[in-house]
């Protein structure tokens, strides 16, 4: 239960990438800094204020998007490697900033149990179902949302912005201010996963929020599934961490082994299946319908 | 006090110096950002403390075998990974390196264990205090070993034949084919001298950083840094962002409120 709600939680999180680093191409290597923003903002909220997440979580978006907002302009301005290590170097800059500030528990972080409020307000409940429903809710919504985005004028904007900005700038299309939205609306997304993996965890904190690789896993996670995709993210979120968690449970004894098997799983897909784990999929799937139209054709051969 | 922390930042800006040419180098020669370069170091690390503890040697007596051992490493990692990757996308590069970097780390951890461990008996140890500057011997070969390596990386990269096939595939990958370069053995050779360069620098650091199995990637974000202030494919380049990141970091610890705000990359875990 525990792994499919942290397979959900990177589900939303590698959704949210993929906006901004799979359909406009903008590889992001910073979105780390949303999602701790939407935790901390929803364990600020519960410890100082006694506030719900339900509404906490509305703030800590409001304020990922307009953070993304004042960093995608200049940003946003770079191209390829150089947006990467200046979206990681902002989130680096966000780990010192959360390290350093009292307010919101510096290093030691915020843990927080709110015991006074019902299950369903501060969305802390004793045992997972609930919440494993809540987010099967969120992430299903979050599908129907980027399924409608990708067959919009938005999502093929985004497309030709990654196929070929320049091109796409002369077809007419606006691309900095495209790019900047889809930043945002990625950054919101993230934030929103940040949101729901604070009340699970109840303890929110630099070092497993913000580590340097945290943003990379994330982008891993789409680019795993199939980037650019609407599945992919999902596919991806689910397979990886039920690696790291399978491998973790199986290899207790050795402390790390997990993460090496991850890592030697991320090099065999990336080698052996550019397209990512969905491309299998697609494959097959073009296999089948190849089998039957050569069936097909043979049998309409027989019959003339 | 000032004097002495610009000093200090010199120092730590020529170990990033190091990192950074060799990320400059697989970027300029084929296009890569390679996050596996903090674990080069790491494993530079780990090699110049067994070859201290196992065979006596000391760190400066182990950079030409750290260089060998980690050049090697680095061609075989070309063989079997980079030259397949390098005909897929460029993002899936980039995660292969990530990932290798994390294979590297969490094998690290597995093989040698969390503790962090320091060398003890280095052959220059102590301090001259000049008055206006204390010079600690142990930071002092650090500097000298990256300086060399600099000025080797420059001679190798202008005045031998190698060298110039490198850049000259840098700058124009066919161009070099038809005037006859090995361009497949150029992009290895190239790979390796990166691995060799974080490993020489990984060597270096161990007179007076302790060795642990996360301690590269702290040096990465700013090893890019200094890519990018020097400017991609140039050695000196490299040197002066590295110097650069170095003095940036000394002095706003030097500046700042609190000793956490430096961000000097702690000999703390990042995780």
């Amino acid at each position: 239960m525990n792994t499919v709600i942290l397979s959900l939680i990177w589900s939303i999180m590698g959704i949210g990438w993929n906006f901004i680093g799979g359909y406009a191409g903008q590889v992001s290597n910073g979105h780390a800094l949303y999602y701790a923003i939407g935790a901390y903002t929803v364990a600020v909220g519960a410890e100082k204020f006694g506030a719900s997440p339900w509404m906490t979580m509305w703030i800590g978006i409001a304020i990922s998007i307009g953070i993304a907002f004042l960093l995608g302009k200049p940003l946003l301005r770079l191209n390829g490697a150089y947006f990467l290590i200046a979206t990681m170097a902002v989130a680096e800059c966000a780990r010192i900033i959360f390290l350093n500030v009292s307010y919101v528990g510096a290093a030691t972080g915020i843990m927080f149990l709110d015991k006074k409020h019902s299950g369903w307000y501060s969305l802390q409940f004793k045992d997972k179902e609930p919440f494993y429903y809540i987010l099967l809710v969120i992430v299903a919504l979050l599908v129907l949302a980027a399924k409608g985005l990708d067959k919009s004028k938005f999502g093929y904007y985004l497309r030709a912005v990654k196929a070929n900005e320049m091109s796409a700038q002369s077809a007419g299309i606006n691309t900095p201010r495209y790019k900047v939205r889809a930043y945002m609306l990625s950054a919101a997304i993230v934030s929103l996963a940040g949101s729901l993996y604070a009340p699970f965890v109840q303890y929110v904190d630099p070092y497993t929020l913000l580590p340097l690789d945290k943003s990379t896993m994330i982008c891993l996670v789409a680019v795993m599934g199939g980037i650019g995709t609407v599945a992919g993210p999902i596919l991806g979120a689910f397979v990886m961490t039920f690696i790291s968690e399978y491998a973790r449970a199986a290899f207790s004894g050795f402390s790390g082994l997990n993460m090496l098997v991850y890592g030697i799983v991320v090099i065999f897909i990336v080698l052996f299946m550019p397209g990512g784990l969905i491309s299998i999929g697609q494959k097959a799937k073009e296999r089948f319908d190849r089998t039957r139209k050569r069936k097909g054709g043979g049998e309409h051969g027989s019959d003339s | 006090m000032l004097i002495q922390t610009i000093w200090e930042g010199i120092i730590i800006g020529s170990v990033y110096a190091m990192i950074a040419m060799g990320i400059a180098l697989v970027w300029g020669v084929m296009g890569i950002l390679s996050f596996s370069q903090g674990e080069f170091m790491m494993v530079g690390m780990f090699i110049s403390f067994y070859a201290n503890s196992l065979l006596g040697l000391d760190p400066l007596a182990a950079v030409p075998i750290t260089a060998a051992l980690t050049f090697g490493f680095g061609c075989l990692i070309y063989k079997t990974i980079i030259a397949k990757a390098l005909k897929g996308p460029r993002l899936s590069q980039r995660l292969i390196t990530f990932a290798l970097g994390m294979v590297l780390t969490y094998g690290a951890l597995i093989l040698f264990g969390g503790q962090y461990r320091t060398i003890e008996n280095v052959l220059f140890d102590g301090t001259w205090d000049l008055g206006f500057l204390v010079i600690n011997k142990r930071k002092l070969i650090t500097l000298l070993i990256a300086l060399v390596m600099v000025g080797l990386m420059y001679v190798f990269l202008n005045k031998t034949r190698m060298g110039r096939a490198i850049k000259a595939t840098s700058q124009d990958k066919s161009a070099a084919q038809i005037v006859g370069v090995n361009t497949e053995v150029t992009y290895m050779i190239a790979f390796g001298i990166s691995t060799a360069l974080a490993g020489v620098a990984g060597c270096a650091i161990t007179y007076y950083y302790p060795v642990h199995y996360q301690a590269g990637a702290a040096f990465l974000l700013f090893g890019f840094i200094a890519v990018l202030l020097g400017g991609v494919g140039s050695t000196f380049g490299a040197l002066v962002g590295g110097i650069i990141m170095g003095l940036t970091d000394t002095l706003t610890g030097f500046v700042s409120w609190s000793e956490s705000c430096c961000l000097t990359p702690s000999p703390r875990p990042l995780r």
